[in-house]
């Protein structure tokens, strides 16, 4: 009911809706007379091939809101699938061991870090109560760097204890879900320390690391960018089995993934103060600077973040493809902006929402359907998606009148303004256009 | 929810509906058709892939009783999985697959397998022994073919001796292994022969080709033989030398000869030679139908190589109706 409820916010919870009727409404129907589209087995299909831009889309959400941009998660998820499908393949010390199994390390010691400093620095201050939020709280030494320093070392030493026997054989599936993210985490968190230390453009520095990171996954694949086949009858294959099987019977696993993360991270945009954060860098980044917000960590954080998801989906593209490869993930993502644009996420920042990128990414997933289903012409269906994209964009902005009077085309507001100025409050219920605010 | 945009969705909807109705009135005439056949290709755009469609749509042609349905997979591994996925749902009588690789689409083949659907595997094969048939060229056979000729060209066995510029298609595609491995079975042989370069791709395209070639030009005085791994890179770095004088003290061969690329390359002089790798278009749809009607096929037919020069290129195009 919840679900329903945070759906309908919406609008485009109708817009699936539509789209979903006209699936079933218009799906051919197999020679034994089954509607196709309606098909259990069809549905399934949809769901996991959406996961994969489901999941790279949900971390581009939160970049976005901030009024970021993040080019680079179709290489971070090259990177990260080329390392995954090494581990699970080639035994002993090989380019994907020497770069995955430090970063963990690295990333083990920053997070014991953080953690431990931030959980210190919220205890203090929810003593010091409501005036320190105001201002900078200082922790002492032992506190401040002594038992965060402790933390991170252990947990960094727990990370190797757990990797370095697993080089010799072969990283299991665990091993792989660990070190992958990982990957992505730190790639992304570079992202992020340079948007935000050199104050550059998230789009000029994301570009530089979508061809830094392709040549990093290039080099890593070493000879010939050769794909690496997750070989039948290993032991990678039986464990990746479980990557690839339905969750009781009913859900496919990268579909869980995505559901998970869409969830989690909804719920954290929804109702954490990190989330609230992340919109009000969007929609005023020095306000929330003066406002106490370090705007600098939160953009970071959103980066390392979508660096993190796109590890996640490399794994699961290795477990459904059964490969690791240099151009995995290429172009998606642009997929993943237009589907988190379909889902009503303002590129100017500020706007947006989790469950909108959700529908948006069904949305396209059950369109591309339909149109395969329909044997459509390919180059004719991209027609058609880029339309759709425009199409669905324009409902979401209400700016479909704006168009239509712009173009002095009927169905536009009033007659003798059009193109001069946008149509008033007062005009009838049946205007396209209409005033936003 | 607002009572306007419920009617703007409402617009919406009912445009998307019609485009949908207007793009499935295609379905009312596939109905006296007996076998349904889905062909799941990897991309339309290299020439060597659009050969391949226009093959098979020919053959179709042939057999009024079968209703082809061919996909693109726009190079791209899990849109090629999602063809095949969709395809099954379709219930197809038998599936034709080109696999963008071995090990991304084997699992979705073995998933058609399972769906008791027999499966055609062309071109590039897949990790499972499972399908009903494998038919493609030899891209080994092809550059030993090659290699051979080189080898002819620079002197003759135990004689021959050159500079070699080798230019490979996509690493990390079987072909451009094979390719490689089979021309070397004879070139390595021979102590005369030198390579310039350690493993350059061009990812199977004439430009980038042409910009590895025109590298090559600068660093060295003497190259004898330029070897593509297809027609487009050949021809690339013939360009590449016409733009810089040398093309004349350079021999180019190239592979695929295809009738309206290659072979007329040959033809008009600019390559050498070229060995045709003909596509399993036509071949693949003979067979599955061979199939459907019950008759037994083998498990892998191997279409053979063709060297076309100078002498015989226009006797191609005159065969090819160019």
């Amino acid at each position: 009911m919840t679900a329903l409820k945070l759906l309908s916010r919406t609008k485009l919870y109708w817009g699936l809706i539509a789209i979903f009727l006209i699936g079933v409404l218009g799906s051919p129907v197999s020679s034994k007379g089954n509607n196709i589209f309606l098909s259990y087995g069809n549905l399934l299909d949809v769901l996991r091939q959406v996961s994969t831009t489901g999941l790279i889309a949900t971390g581009m959400t939160a970049v976005i809101i901030t009024g970021g941009i993040d080019l680079s998660v179709g290489s971070l998820m090259a990177i990260c699938s080329v390392v995954c499908a090494m581990l699970l393949t080639v035994p002993g010390v090989t380019p994907g061991v020497v770069l995955g199994v430090p970063t963990v390390a690295l990333v083990a010691l920053c997070l014991g870090i953080v953690v431990t400093r931030f959980i210190f620095l919220n205890l203090e201050k929810s003593r010091a109560g409501a005036d320190a939020a105001a201002r900078d709280v200082r922790l002492d030494t032992v506190r401040g760097l002594v038992t965060p320093a402790i933390v991170g070392v252990v947990l960094c030493c727990l990370s190797l204890w757990y990797l370095l026997p697993q080089i010799e054989p072969k990283f299991g599936v665990l091993g792989v879900l660990l070190v992958a993210p990982c990957v992505g985490l730190l790639f992304g968190a570079i992202n992020g320390f340079i948007i935000v230390g050199g104050r550059l453009q998230p789009f000029i520095v994301t570009l530089a690391m979508m061809v830094t990171a392709l040549g990093i996954a290039r080099l890593t694949a070493g000879q010939n960018n050769a794909v690496l086949p997750v070989y039948t009858g290993s032991n990678a294959t039986a464990d990746f089995e479980l990557l690839r099987s339905l969750v009781f019977g009913v859900i496919p696993m990268p579909g869980l993934f995505f559901l998970g993360a869409i969830v989690i991270y909804g719920a954290v945009l929804r109702f954490t103060p990190f989330g609230r954060y992340v919109y009000a860098i969007g929609g005023n980044e020095e306000a929330a600077r003066l406002s106490g917000i370090a705007a600098g960590r939160v953009k970071i954080a959103t980066y390392a973040i979508s660096g993190l998801l796109a590890g996640i989906a490399a794994v699961l593209y290795v477990a459904q493809y059964r490969q690791g490869k240099p151009d995995a993930g290429a172009g998606l993502e642009l997929d993943a902006i237009a589907a988190v644009v379909i889902g009503g996420t303002s590129l100017m920042g500020g706007r947006g929402s989790l469950t909108g990128t959700f529908c948006g990414v069904l949305i396209f997933g059950l369109l591309s359907n339909i149109l395969q289903l329909h044997n459509i012409n390919s180059n004719l269906q991209l027609v058609l998606k880029g339309m759709i994209i425009i199409g669905t964009v324009l409902v979401q902005e209400r700016n479909a009148g704006d168009l239509l009077a712009y173009l002095r085309l009927p169905g536009a507001a009033h007659k003798e303004t059009a193109a001069a100025k946008r149509p008033s409050q007062e005009t009838p219920s049946l205007n396209l256009g209409g005033n936003k605010k | 929810m607002k009572r306007r945009d419920m009617l703007k969705l409402a617009a919406f909807g009912a445009a998307l509906l019609t485009t949908t109705a207007l793009l499935s009135t295609g379905h009312a005439f596939a109905q006296d058709k007996k076998w349904k056949i889905g062909f799941s290709q990897v991309t339309t755009i290299e020439p060597w892939r659009a050969q391949f469609n226009k093959d098979i749509i020919a053959e179709a042609a042939k057999h009024p009783e079968v209703e082809l349905i061919i996909t693109d997979g726009e190079d791209k591994t899990e849109k090629q999985v999602a063809d095949v996925e969709n395809l099954i749902r379709q219930e197809v009588d038998a599936l034709l697959v080109s696999p963008k690789e071995s090990a991304g689409l084997t699992g979705v083949v073995q998933q058609a397998i399972d769906a008791k659907i027999p499966v055609f595997v062309l071109d590039r094969n897949v990790d499972t022994k499972d399908y009903t048939q494998f038919v493609g060229g030899d891209n080994k056979l092809i550059g030993r073919a090659a290699g051979e000729y080189a080898v002819e060209l620079l002197g003759g066995k135990g004689k021959a001796a050159g500079n070699v510029v080798e230019i490979w298609g996509g690493m990390g595609t079987q072909p451009a292994h094979d390719r490689h491995d089979g021309f070397h079975e004879f070139t390595d042989k021979e102590p005369g022969i030198k390579y310039l370069l350690d493993q350059q791709s061009g990812d199977w395209k004439q430009d980038q080709a042409y910009n590895l070639m025109a590298n090559a030009l600068k660093t060295n005085e003497k190259i004898d033989l330029v070897y593509g791994h297809n027609d487009p890179m050949a021809y690339g770095a013939y360009l590449a030398a016409k733009d810089v004088g040398r093309e004349k003290d350079i021999k180019f061969i190239g592979i695929d000869g295809l009738p309206n690329e290659g072979v007329q390359m040959v033809n008009k002089g600019e390559l050498t030679a070229t060995f045709t790798y003909v596509t399993p278009g036509a071949e693949g749809l003979r067979q599955a139908i061979k199939f459907l009607n019950g008759e037994k096929v083998e498990k892998t037919i191997t279409l053979p190589t063709q060297k076309i020069t100078k002498e015989n290129a226009a006797q191609v195009l005159k065969d090819n109706g160019l």
